[in-house]
This record gives structure tokens, C-alpha cells and sequence, in this order.
């Protein structure tokens, strides 16, 4: 399920089934125009693979919108915004937390965030529709959901 | 003096013209279900339509494949969901069977054989909903109905699915 109302009216009926979360984490900057098209294309990639994701496993997990932040920023103030989303997100009875990036800067504060880091590996720019792309989103989503289950 | 007036008026301007637009939105709003239902062009564009899933007829063996594919959504300006997968196989009759692969219970994405523990059935990751090969759900796993069906036909020896038809539960 997502953050919107429909799907939260079912998870406040069914709220013992669903203990997954899912954040989103992705870097945004208009200013630096050599990364900028890499890093967008990058954000429509996750966009898609966090909502395939979300399909597979839309009945125990729910996706938060996206965890945006400035790409040049001090990643510790970072760190510590995202934990406060986590506490939130903890005063319902949720037990596991991801966060899917492809910015590898958060593998280095892996241990201080509250959640499992799912980390990305870089992807080329392409075309996000194309077939190849597609069957590697797909293949990725497969994998990412047996880890997943592996904590449950 | 006048120069003050006149940026009051051009406020008030404004704030009549926002309103107005609210006001419209608001409108549309309360419009559009009914616009929905009377209005062809704007009904969904895949009810009815059967699709063309890349799948012939000859690769149809009876073990359940999956298959995805896409429809093409009208409702442009709302994020829509495109995508679409099924089970399908053959049955004992020789008859194809589509299945939608969305869990009854909550909707998790169900896989043929997706635990070892359960051969010759469906499985959902989430809370260990099963079902028969035919879609029946499995008593006492928390899904209540069965997977839904997709209505189907053959054209030239390729398959075509439509809509996921829901069932009664077990
Ligand atoms: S969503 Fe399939 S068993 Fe709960």
C-alpha cells in the first residue's frame, strides 16, 4: 500500500497484517548540471522499482512518499531528519523498515539509521522504458523481495 | 492615494479570481463521477478491450507461466497502473486458465510454487495465502476468495486477455 487514503482506510482495518515499510531515499540538485540528467534518471528509475515493489508486496508493506534532500548537503543532519520520520512512522506498530537508494553516501551512516539500508548499484542513463531496463527492474524486484522476506 | 486603491482592487481581483477557480475545481469534482458514467470517452479505456499479451497459444503448457503486460490507461492525468500480470495454463481439459495473480486477502503478488513447502499451488509472500491450481483459495490461509479470472480469447493462435473477473469465495 501507499500514504493515500484509500490504502490507509484498508491499513486501519487490517493494521496487524501490514508491519513493513518502505522510504524512498533519493538526492535532488538543479546545480550541478554535469549529474543532473544521471541523477534524475536515477530518480525515475527508483520511482518505478519502489512501485513495482510495492505491488509485489502492497498487502504486508506500505511505500512512504519519497525522502528527498538536497545531493551536496551534510548527509548527519540527514541521518538524523530521516530518524525522526522513523520515530513516527514507530508510534504504529510497524516492525521492519527499508530505505532503497542508489546514493551510496548512506552506506557509510549505514549503522546509525534506524531501518535496513537497501542499496542500489549505480544504473546507466537509458530509456526507462526500454525492454532491457524493464527486465533488470524486474529481476531486481525479485530479489529485493526475497531478501525482504528473509526478515520476515 | 490612487496608486493605493488600486492595489486593493487588484487583491480583491485576485482573491475573486482564486476563489472562482476553487469554486470550479470543487465543481469538477462533483461532476466528473457522473460525467464518468454517462460519457464514453472518458469510461476506462480497458474495460472490454482484450489485449494482446505476447503469449501464442503453442507455448501454453500446463504449468502456470507468468505473463506481463501493459494497457494503455486514459486517465492520463492521474497516476495510473499500467501494468498487469496473470498465471496461465492449460487445464486437465485442455482449456486455457489466466489468473490474476493478486492475493484476495491484500494483494500481495501470489507466485505458482512460490514455497517448497506447497507443490501444485499458489503461494502469497505476505501471510502464507495458498490456492489450488484452479484458484480456489485454501481454507484456513487467510485469503477468503479465489483468484480472480481473466476473460480471454485466441486470435490467430495468440492470446488476448481482458478484465480480472472476481469470484465468490470458498
Ligand atoms: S496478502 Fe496474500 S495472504 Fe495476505
Amino acid at each position: 500500500m501507499k500514504w493515500r487514503s484509500k490504502d490507509l482506510k484498508q491499513y486501519l482495518q487490517a493494521k496487524e497484517y501490514i508491519d513493513t515499510i518502505m522510504v524512498p531515499l533519493v538526492p535532488f540538485h538543479l546545480s550541478n548540471e554535469q549529474d543532473m540528467e544521471k541523477d534524475s534518471f536515477r530518480n525515475e528509475v527508483l520511482t518505478v522499482f519502489s512501485n513495482e515493489m510495492e505491488k509485489e508486496l502492497s498487502g504486508r508493506m506500505m511505500l512512504m512518499p519519497v525522502y528527498n534532500y538536497i545531493k551536496s548537503t551534510d548527509m548527519n543532519v540527514e541521518k538524523d531528519r530521516l530518524n525522526d520520520w522513523v520515530e513516527d512512522i514507530k508510534v504504529q506498530p510497524f516492525k521492519h523498515i527499508f530505505f532503497i537508494t542508489f546514493d551510496s553516501k548512506w552506506r557509510k551512516l549505514e549503522q546509525e539509521l534506524d531501518g535496513t539500508l537497501i542499496w542500489l548499484p549505480t544504473v546507466q542513463t537509458g530509456d526507462i522504458l526500454s525492454k532491457e531496463l524493464q527486465s533488470m527492474i524486474r529481476e531486481q524486484v525479485k530479489e529485493i523481495t526475497e531478501f525482504i522476506r528473509s526478515y520476515w | 492615494m490612487s496608486d493605493k486603491k488600486q492595489q486593493v482592487s487588484r487583491r480583491q481581483f485576485l482573491n475573486y479570481t482564486l476563489t472562482g477557480v476553487g469554486g470550479f475545481m470543487a465543481a469538477g469534482l462533483l461532476v466528473s463521477p457522473l460525467r464518468m458514467a454517462i460519457d464514453p470517452v472518458l469510461k476506462e479505456s480497458s474495460s472490454g478491450d482484450l489485449v494482446n499479451v505476447g503469449l501464442s497459444v503453442d507455448d501454453i503448457t500446463s504449468e502456470p507461466q507468468r505473463v506481463d503486460w501493459t494497457v494503455e490507461q486514459v486517465d492520463g492525468w492521474y497516476e495510473s497502473e499500467p501494468s498487469r500480470s496473470a498465471w496461465v495454463f492449460k487445464n486437465d481439459n485442455g482449456d486455457i486458465v489466466a489468473l490474476s495473480p493478486i492475493c484476495t486477502h491484500l494483494g500481495c503478488v501470489v507466485s505458482w510454487e512460490g514455497s517448497e513447502d506447497y507443490p501444485n499451488q499458489f503461494f502469497c509472500p505476505c501471510h502464507d495465502g495458498r490456492y489450488e491450481k484452479d484458484g480456489t483459495n485454501v481454507p484456513g490461509t487467510p485469503p477468503l476468495a479465489p483468484l480472480p479470472y481473466y476473460e480471454h480469447e485466441v486470435r490467430d493462435g495468440i492470446l488476448f486477455l481482458g478484465n480480472p473477473i472476481s469470484r465468490e469465495g470458498a
